[in-house]
C-alpha cells in the first residue's frame, strides 16, 4: 500500500492538472508569460484569465511543451492540483475577480510600411519578445480588403492625415525621410490616389470599416489622433501644402464629421503648417515648444472584473500607477472623449487622460498615447528598446493586455 | 543644471577684499557672528552695514542670515530703499528677484523684473537674473519668453548666450542649445563642462548636427574640448579625441590634449592617450609628457614605442632623475621586447640611485622579460638574486606553475598582488588538484606566457588528457584559445568533447553558451537556438542561465541586436 500510495504522489508532483502563470511580483517575466498563453491557446489547450487575481494570472493545462517554454523563458509557473484549484476559484468567487475562458488565438496583423524606420513600435518590439506571431500589413494589403482576415489591428506611428506626421519641419534633407516621402508618394499614385492625405484618408476609412465589421483596433501614439482626423476630416481638406499642393482648407474645423469618429469629438485642427501638432487631441503636445507639458504618472482603473470583464482585462497588471511617457500623441484632452469613451487610464488632476477603449459598430478600439512605454523620450534615430531588460514592465503589459483580450469567450453579464 | 549654479559667482567676483575702511567694522562683526551661527544677532549689524562701502556685501549676508531664520520677508522693503537709492547696482535687483521668488510673490517678482529693465532698458542683466531664475524652477518656456523680450529689446541675445543654451537645452532644441553654447563659451571658456552636461542628453539624432556646430570653423579650443568631453560622455571617447585633434596647435591647444589624455589614463584608455600626449609634444617637447606618453605606449602594448618617445637625453644626465622614472619604464619596455639582459644592465649601471623596494620589483620585472625569452634559469637566477622577496614574488609563483610546481605556485599565486585572466585560469585549475606536481599543465601555460598560442592549445589538450580531474576546464581554456585564434572548428571538437564526455562537469554550460555564441556569429541562429535551449533545460541552476535565455532571445530575434 505505501508503494503505490508514493507512486501516486511522485506522478502528482510530475505532472499537476494546471499550471498557474501568476502575473503579480512572483512572475519572472511577465512580458513573455503572454506568449505563453498565446501559445496554449493556438495549440487547443485549455487556458483561462483569472481577471484580478495575483496580478491577472493564467490558468493553463499542464502540458510538457507549456513547461518546457516556461522554462526556457524562465517564466514563473506553479503547477496546481484539483484542490488548489478549487481553494483559487472560491477566492475568485467572493472577490471582485473572474475567471475568463480565452478560446480562440487571435489572428494578428500590424499596420507598418516594409522598409525600416528610424523609429521602432512599441507594439511589433512586445509581440517579438513575447513570440506572438503577427502579420504586416501596410496600404497595399488593406486597400485590397486583406484586413477582413484579420481580428486584431495594430497601428502605431502612422500619420493618416497624409502629412508625414510634419517631419517636413526638422527632416526635409534627410535621406530617410526624402526616401519616405518618395516612396509614400509613388504608392498612392500606383494605387490611384492623387496624393499620400487622399491614400492615407482612404486607408483610415477602411480601418474604421474593420472595426465596424467587429474587428479589434489597438492603436498607440501619433496613430490614434490622425486615424480620427483622417476619419472625420474624410471630406475636407485637413493637410498642408508641403504634402498635398494645397493649404488646408481654413474652414476646415467647422467642416469635420466627428460623427464617423470612433472616440473623438469636436477636437481643433493645428492651422499652422509650421506648429508640429495635428491638434488639440493631445494634451502633452511634446513637440510644440512652449506648449509641452510634463510627464507625471497615470493610474489605472479598478473595473468591476465580473461586470465589465473587457475593461478589466485591459487594465490587468501588477502596478496599478505608471511611469507616463511621451510620443507624437501622448495622451487624449478630457474635452475632446465622446460621451461612451471607457477611460482606462488617466493622470490625477490632469486635464488629459492615457488610455481608453470604446465600441464602434460590432468591434472595439482601444487608444493608448505615448510610443514607447520604457523610453519615456524617444526620439527618431534611437535605438529600440530591448525588452529582455524590462521583461516586467507595467506599461508594455498594457500593450499585451490588448493583444490576448479579443481571444476571451464572450460571456452574457450577469446583470 | 550644474551651469546654473556656476554662472552668477563668476559673473559677479567677491569685491570685499578691496572694501575695508574703519566704518565697515558692523559687517565684519556680523561675518563673525554669522560663522558661529547666530543668525539674530547677525542680521542688525548687517543692516547697519549696508550704509557703509561694504553695503552690497552686507545685503547678501543679510539674504542669507534672514533665509536662516525665516524672515526674507522683512528684506523686501529694504531692498525697495536700496535700489531707490542706487537704481544701478545690479546685486540690488538681484537679490530682489531672488527674495520675491523664495518668497513665492510671482506678481511682485513679475513687476520687479519689469521695473528693472525700465530703469536699465539697455542692460541684459534683468533678462539674465530673471531667466535664470525661471529656468532654475524648470519654467523654461517662461524663461524662453523672457529671452526674447531681451532679443527684441536689445536687438540680440549675444550677452545672454548662456540662458539661451540652458532654455533651448530644456526644451529639447538641442540644435539651438548647442548653438547657443558655441557662442556663450567664446567669452567664457570656463563653462565647456557645463555645456557638455546640458547637451548630454542629447537624442542619436540630433547628434550629428550638434556635432556639425562645435566642429565648424573657426576653430575655438573652447568648443573643441566642450564637444570632446560630449562625445565622451556619448560613449565614444575616440570621437572625443577627433573633435581636438585638429586643434591648431599652441599653448591652450597642448592643455587641451594633456587634460584629455589624462581623461583617458585614468580610464585606461592607452591609445587615445598616446595619441593625445604625442600631440602635445609635438608642440612642446617637456620630459614629465615624453614619460607619460612613454608609458601610455608601453600600457598599449607597443614597447618600441615607449623607447622612442621617452628617450634618456631629456633627463640631461640625472641619474637620480633617470633612475627614479626612466629605469622602471625602460626595464618593463626592453623585457617585453624580449631585451632583458640590456633591462638588467640598465639597472645595474643606476643601482645606486635605487631603493631596495623598487630594485626587487625592477628584477621581478625583469625575470619576466626571461621567461618571455624562454630562459627559465636566467629568470630564476634573477629572482634568487632579489632574496627573500624575489622568492615570494608573483613571479616566482608563475615560474614555480611553469615548472609544474603547483605546491609553490598555490602558495605563491593565491598570495599574489596582479590580476589577470591567466591568473584566474590558474587559480581555478589549482584549486581543483590535489596534486602537488602537474608538468603538463606548467608547460602549456609557458606556452602561453610566451604568446605561442598554437602550441599553448595543444599543450592545454595535451594536459587535459594527463589530468582528469581538471580535464574540462583544460579542454575549456584549450577551445577558448582556439576561438581567440579564430580556429572556430577547432574550438567547436572541444566544446564538443566537454559535452560529450564532461557533461556534468562546471564547464559544461560554460562550453555549450561559448559554442551557441560562436554559432550566432557565424549566422546559425538555429543551430545556436538548440544548443541555448538545451543549455536552459539542462543546466537551470547554473548562473550562465540568464545569459543563456539573453542569447536565445537574440538567436531568435526576439529583441534587437545592440
Amino acid at each position: 500500500m505505501l508503494g503505490l500510495a508514493a507512486l501516486a504522489l511522485s506522478a502528482n508532483a510530475a505532472r499537476a492538472q494546471r499550471l498557474l502563470v501568476p502575473m503579480d511580483d512572483a512572475q519572472q517575466n511577465h512580458l513573455k508569460a503572454y506568449g505563453l498563453t498565446y501559445t496554449a491557446i493556438k495549440a487547443g489547450a485549455s487556458a483561462e484569465w483569472l481577471l484580478n487575481y495575483r496580478g491577472g494570472s493564467f490558468l493553463l493545462a499542464d502540458t510538457p511543451e507549456l513547461r518546457r517554454q516556461a522554462g526556457l523563458a524562465g517564466i514563473t509557473i506553479e503547477p496546481i492540483d484539483n484542490g488548489r484549484l478549487g481553494q483559487i476559484r472560491a477566492e475568485i468567487a467572493s472577490n471582485n475577480m473572474e475567471a475568463v475562458p480565452l478560446e480562440k488565438a487571435p489572428k494578428i496583423a500590424v499596420y507598418r510600411p516594409s522598409e525600416e524606420l528610424p523609429w521602432d513600435d512599441a507594439v511589433t518590439l512586445a509581440l517579438n519578445y513575447a513570440g506572438i506571431p503577427y502579420t504586416s500589413v501596410y496600404d497595399d494589403e488593406v486597400e485590397h480588403g486583406d484586413l477582413s482576415k484579420y481580428d486584431w489591428l495594430h497601428l502605431h506611428h502612422e500619420d493618416f492625415t497624409g502629412q508625414l506626421n510634419k517631419f517636413y519641419l526638422s527632416y526635409r534633407d534627410a535621406p530617410w525621410f526624402i526616401d519616405l516621402l518618395q516612396k509614400n508618394t509613388a504608392e498612392a499614385k500606383r494605387l490611384g490616389f492623387a496624393n499620400i492625405p487622399a491614400l492615407k484618408k482612404d486607408v483610415a476609412d477602411k480601418i474604421r470599416e474593420f472595426v465596424d465589421r467587429g474587428g479589434f483596433l489597438f492603436a498607440m501614439c501619433g496613430a490614434t489622433e490622425t486615424l480620427e482626423l483622417a476619419i472625420a476630416g474624410k471630406n475636407v481638406d485637413i493637410a498642408q501644402s508641403f504634402l498635398d499642393g494645397t493649404p488646408m482648407d481654413p474652414d476646415a474645423d467647422r467642416k469635420m464629421d466627428w460623427k464617423r469618429a470612433m472616440a473623438f469629438r469636436d477636437a481643433h485642427l493645428e492651422q499652422s503648417p509650421f506648429v508640429n501638432a495635428m491638434s488639440d487631441i493631445d494634451g502633452h503636445q511634446v513637440n510644440v515648444p512652449g506648449r509641452q507639458q510634463p510627464l507625471g504618472t497615470f493610474t489605472l482603473f479598478n473595473f468591476s472584473a465580473k461586470f465589465d470583464p473587457v475593461p478589466s482585462m485591459l487594465v490587468q497588471n501588477h502596478r496599478a500607477v505608471i511611469n507616463d511617457f511621451y510620443g507624437v500623441t501622448t495622451s487624449f484632452n478630457k474635452a475632446v472623449l465622446k460621451p461612451g469613451d471607457i477611460i482606462l487610464a488617466n493622470e490625477e488632476g490632469a486635464p488629459w487622460v492615457k488610455y481608453i477603449h470604446g465600441d464602434y459598430g460590432k468591434g472595439t478600439w482601444t487608444f493608448y498615447g505615448g510610443h514607447d512605454p520604457e523610453d519615456p523620450r524617444h526620439a527618431i534615430g534611437n535605438p529600440p528598446t530591448d525588452l529582455s531588460l524590462f521583461k516586467n514592465s507595467p506599461g508594455y503589459r498594457l500593450i499585451l493586455n490588448n493583444v490576448l483580450f479579443p481571444a476571451a469567450k464572450k460571456k452574457p453579464l450577469k446583470t | 543644471m550644474v551651469a546654473i549654479g556656476i554662472a552668477p559667482i563668476a559673473r559677479r567676483p567677491p569685491t570685499i577684499a578691496a572694501q575695508a575702511p574703519a566704518d565697515t567694522m558692523a559687517f565684519y562683526k556680523a561675518l563673525d557672528l554669522e560663522a558661529a551661527g547666530k543668525y539674530k544677532e547677525a542680521a542688525p549689524l548687517f543692516r547697519v552695514a549696508l550704509h557703509t562701502p561694504a553695503s552690497v556685501n552686507a545685503l547678501l549676508g543679510l539674504e542669507r542670515v534672514l533665509a536662516e531664520i525665516g524672515q526674507s520677508d522683512s528684506l523686501v522693503a529694504t531692498l525697495d530703499t536700496l535700489i531707490a537709492s542706487n537704481p544701478h547696482e545690479e546685486t540690488y535687483r538681484t537679490v530682489q528677484l531672488r527674495t520675491l521668488q523664495s518668497l513665492g510673490r510671482e506678481a511682485a517678482l513679475r513687476a520687479a523684473f519689469d521695473k528693472w529693465v525700465h530703469d536699465v532698458p539697455d542692460s541684459p542683466s534683468p533678462y539674465r537674473e530673471y531667466a535664470d531664475l525661471l529656468l532654475q524652477r524648470n519654467r523654461s518656456a517662461a524663461a524662453d519668453s523672457v529671452l526674447a523680450r531681451a532679443n527684441m529689446t536689445l536687438g540680440s541675445t549675444k550677452d545672454l548666450q548662456l540662458e539661451v543654451a540652458q532654455a533651448r537645452a530644456a526644451q529639447g532644441q538641442w540644435v539651438e542649445s548647442a548653438q547657443a553654447w558655441r557662442q556663450a563659451l567664446i567669452k567664457a571658456d570656463y563653462l565647456e563642462q557645463a555645456a557638455a552636461y546640458a547637451l548630454a542628453p542629447t537624442p542619436m539624432s540630433s547628434r550629428p548636427q550638434v556635432r556639425e556646430i562645435f566642429l565648424s570653423l573657426p576653430i575655438e579650443v573652447s568648443s573643441r574640448r566642450a564637444l570632446a568631453d560630449l562625445e565622451t560622455s556619448w560613449g565614444s571617447a575616440s570621437d572625443g579625441w577627433n573633435a581636438l585633434k585638429s586643434i591648431p596647435p599652441d599653448s591652450a591647444a597642448a592643455d587641451a590634449w594633456s587634460e584629455f589624455a589624462k581623461r583617458a589614463e585614468s580610464e585606461e584608455r592607452w591609445t587615445l592617450a598616446r595619441e593625445a600626449l604625442e600631440a602635445a609634444l609635438r608642440w612642446k617637447h617637456t620630459p614629465d609628457v615624453a614619460l607619460r606618453a612613454g608609458t601610455a605606449a608601453l600600457n598599449g602594448g607597443d614597447a618600441a614605442a615607449a623607447l622612442r618617445l621617452a628617450p634618456l637625453a631629456d633627463a640631461n644626465g640625472d641619474s637620480a632623475l633617470i633612475a627614479k622614472s626612466y629605469v622602471p619604464l625602460y626595464a618593463r619596455a626592453l623585457s617585453s621586447l624580449g631585451r632583458p639582459a640590456e633591462a638588467e644592465r640598465m639597472v645595474a649601471a643606476y643601482d645606486r640611485f635605487i631603493s631596495p623596494g623598487a630594485h626587487n620589483s625592477l628584477i621581478r620585472t625583469i625575470a619576466w622579460g626571461w621567461v618571455r625569452t624562454g630562459d627559465m634559469n636566467r629568470a630564476r637566477a634573477a629572482l634568487a638574486a632579489t632574496g627573500a622577496e624575489g622568492d615570494s614574488s608573483d613571479a616566482a609563483g608563475w615560474l614555480a606553475l611553469y615548472e609544474g610546481n603547483l605546491k609553490t605556485a598555490r602558495v605563491l599565486l593565491r598570495g599574489g598582488t596582479e590580476s589577470s585572466p591567466e591568473l584566474a585560469m590558474a587559480l581555478a585549475l589549482i584549486a581543483r588538484i590535489k596534486a602537488d606536481t602537474a608538468p603538463a599543465i606548467g608547460k602549456a601555460f609557458l606556452a602561453l606566457a610566451r604568446s605561442d598560442s598554437t602550441a599553448a592549445a595543444a599543450q592545454f589538450v595535451d594536459a587535459a588528457d594527463k589530468t582528469p580531474v581538471v580535464r574540462s576546464l583544460l579542454l575549456l581554456s584549450a577551445a577558448q584559445i582556439q576561438s581567440r585564434r579564430g580556429n572556430d572548428a577547432d574550438a567547436i571538437a572541444l566544446w564538443k568533447r566537454i559535452l560529450d564526455t564532461e557533461n556534468d562537469s562546471p564547464e559544461a554550460p560554460q562550453a555549450e553558451l561559448e559554442w551557441a555564441r560562436t554559432l550566432r556569429r557565424a549566422g546559425d541562429a538555429s543551430g545556436a537556438a538548440a544548443h541555448l535551449e538545451h543549455l536552459i533545460l539542462t543546466y537551470g541552476g547554473s548562473a550562465l542561465v540568464p545569459q543563456a535565455r539573453r542569447e536565445l532571445d537574440l538567436a531568435k530575434a526576439a529583441i534587437p541586436p545592440n
